[in-house]
């Protein structure tokens, strides 16, 4: 019994990763319909941003958050504005070859100037922990999980209550009756682009907190998030929250299935999702559209 | 800006004569490393190094032609045609290293097991449709070579693991030579295939799913047929592929049998080219493939890219590759065949036009 607990809380501060890779994610693909398959090179600059704070001035990995937000939102904003603009009334596999030819651009000048070593952050209080009943809960996980939590909530009041974010929500339902009422849509498209960027650089941070990251440490991510913005369903913060928390159980549970370990993590996850797309389209929390 | 017809006419002219000369001297060229042709004072035109060179060559414009089966002409954007390639290689080289079949007998195993693999995860996958086709279709190709690599039995790995596959090297003269023309022929193989089923029933049927898969359904297609018989399709010919390459590489694993990589470059290489068509996917897949080979600084005909160290050249060609999909995907949406073929001329205007047509 205790090690099921175990595992379920193990899963759920897991999944905090989880849903701070997704929301971004699901983001720019509910609203702006790209599969943005750079998102995991974004978390991966979030993470280096963090390390090289860390490592350069000793500040600590959680206060370096909100910098890799900026920074990843005025990236993100300029490569929208620039680039994927270009292209948005392309068949989408234009914009899947464009994001991945970003990805591979941004991987690649991340292995020019860090090399393919491992690097991590440890800050003083990294594998500590406190136990609670018998069970182990490392202080890093658990406030990744709050700050991904923080991060949801905070882009879902972005969202709902300021005047970008109502601008975005008519571009997600109907874009050429947004640019009829006055939306600025070159501009709007480029802040919800760089919303999911500074998401993505927030999970980045995080990241880097939990496992060593190198350049191409992303790419999982980038399925990863796919496949928790499926789970959940799409078009709603709260709904990847959801997924991003599941998707860490079902880690979690798959890696303790004995004699599978961890080298399953990828087929699981597509198995699992793939399932999901075939019975529940919408997602474990969505409304059919 | 549309050509004349008479200039359009005499385009296409050079563009095909110009086109057979270099064919068909990539084609006899190796045949002066003959034992006969050396002995009659032939001089030699190609070494072993541009066997293989041309040999990767080729299978990608297997990969590209079968590709665009399934995504240009049913376009169903396929994200994930490694896994078939994968397949394909495993299966011969399965049946070589462990069943010690003759390879001309494993061969055709490798695109009836990748066909029925595609039919048999078309069937659940093709009912998706547009970014979730593609992306789970990506999710399988990841998933087969995780699989692959990691499946044990009873503490062995059941296909060679993380250390691989070694395929006994297969006996005959002149090997790079047989591999060479062996690759050409299944390349013939994809675009007859294709060349046949665009203008069959089934390739109208096809293009009807593209255009609009409602409609295709309202009017008599069988489409959820069609789709999966499409992908089978492509599938086959990619493990077709898969199949050569195991037998000619000699070793197989995850990393050369199932990368991610490919999947991108057979699908820009069919853009590049023009999706759709029968040559355009082959064109494509020349001219890119000659550009990764040129950029890795794998060609003989080099150039040194000032301020770049040996080592940090790969990168470098990776970043100009991420580069020139950008470049591609924004300004050629269409494909060069567009230009090459004599349709249009690559003019100012026409990259303006393109990029108008799909701004925000």
């Amino acid at each position: 019994m205790a090690a099921f607990v175990q595992l379920v809380i193990l899963g759920l501060l897991a999944g905090g990763v989880y849903v701070a890779v997704g929301v971004g994610f699901g983001l720019v693909w509910g609203v702006l319909n790209i599969v943005n398959l750079a998102h995991g090179a974004l978390v991966i600059v979030g993470g280096y941003i963090t390390w090289q704070l860390f490592t350069a001035f000793g500040l600590d990995p959680f206060l370096t958050l909100p910098v890799d937000a900026v920074a990843l939102f005025v990236l993100g904003y300029a490569l929208q504005r620039g680039v994927i603009n270009r292209i948005i009334r392309a068949p989408l596999l234009f914009t899947f070859l464009l994001t991945f030819g970003v990805n591979l651009v941004i991987v690649n000048i991340l292995l020019l100037i860090f090399g393919s070593d491992f690097r991590s952050v440890t800050p003083t209080y990294s594998g500590q922990g406190f136990e609670l009943g018998g069970i182990v809960i490392p202080y890093v996980r658990l406030a990744s999980l709050g700050a991904a939590i923080l991060l949801s909530a905070g882009l879902a009041f972005l969202l709902s209550r300021t005047r970008i974010g109502l601008s975005i929500h008519a571009i997600a339902a109907d874009r050429d009756a947004a640019q009829l009422v006055g939306i600025d849509l070159r501009h709007a498209y480029a802040v919800t682009y760089g919303l999911g960027a500074a998401c993505a650089g927030v999970a980045g941070g995080l990241i880097a907190m939990i496992q060593a990251i190198t350049p191409t440490a992303g790419e999982p991510y980038t399925l990863q998030a796919f496949v928790v913005v499926i789970l959940g369903g799409l078009g709603r913060v709260s709904a990847t929250v959801v997924g991003g928390l599941a998707f860490g159980l079902v880690e979690a549970f798959g890696q303790s299935i004995p004699g599978s370990g961890s080298v399953f993590a990828n087929a699981i996850a597509f198995g699992l999702m793939v399932l999901v797309l075939v019975t529940r389209p919408q997602g474990l929390m969505g409304r059919l559209r | 800006m549309i050509a004349t017809a008479g200039s359009q006419r005499r385009w296409r002219r050079i563009f095909l004569v110009v086109g057979a000369i270099v064919a068909a001297y990539a084609l006899l060229a190796p045949l002066s490393s003959l034992d006969a042709a050396q002995s009659a004072g032939i001089p030699l035109l190609t070494d072993k190094f541009w066997f293989r060179i041309a040999t990767y060559v080729v299978m990608f414009v297997v990969l590209a032609t079968a590709w665009n089966i399934i995504g240009g002409i049913t376009g169903y954007a396929a994200f994930g045609n490694v896994a078939f390639f994968g397949i394909g290689a495993y299966t011969t080289g399965m049946l070589i290293a462990k069943a010690k079949w003759p390879f001309l007998v494993a061969l055709p195993l490798a695109p009836v097991l990748a066909a029925l693999f595609a039919a048999l995860v078309g069937l659940p996958l093709l009912r998706l449709r547009g970014h979730y086709f593609a992306v789970a279709s990506l999710g399988v190709g990841v998933a087969v070579g995780e699989l692959v690599q990691n499946i044990d039995y009873n503490g062995q790995p059941v296909f060679g693991g993380a250390s691989g596959l070694f395929l006994p090297i297969y006996a005959v003269g002149h090997r790079g030579l047989f591999f060479f023309y062996l690759m050409c022929g299944a390349a013939a193989v994809a675009i007859a295939v294709t060349w046949w089923v665009l203008r069959s029933r089934f390739g109208y049927g096809l293009i009807a799913i593209r255009e609009n898969e409602d409609a295709a359904a309202v009017i008599g297609v069988n489409t959820t047929a069609y789709k999966v018989a499409a992908f089978a399709l492509a599938a086959a010919l990619t493990g077709l592929a898969g199949g050569i390459f195991s037998q000619w590489n000699v070793f197989i694993n995850q990393d050369n049998t199932f990368p991610i990589e490919y999947n991108v470059q057979m699908i820009l290489m069919a853009l590049l080219g023009g999706t759709g068509t029968v040559f355009g996917p082959a064109a494509g897949a020349l001219l890119l493939q000659l550009l990764i080979q040129f950029l890795g600084g794998s060609l003989p005909i080099s150039l040194d890219i000032p301020f770049v160290s040996s080592e940090a050249r790969p990168i470098i060609a990776q970043v100009i590759l991420g580069l020139l999909l950008i470049v591609v995907v924004v300004f050629v949406p269409r494909g060069a065949i567009d230009f090459f073929g004599g349709r249009t001329r690559l003019s100012l205007a026409y990259l303006r036009r393109s990029l108008r047509e799909t701004s925000l």
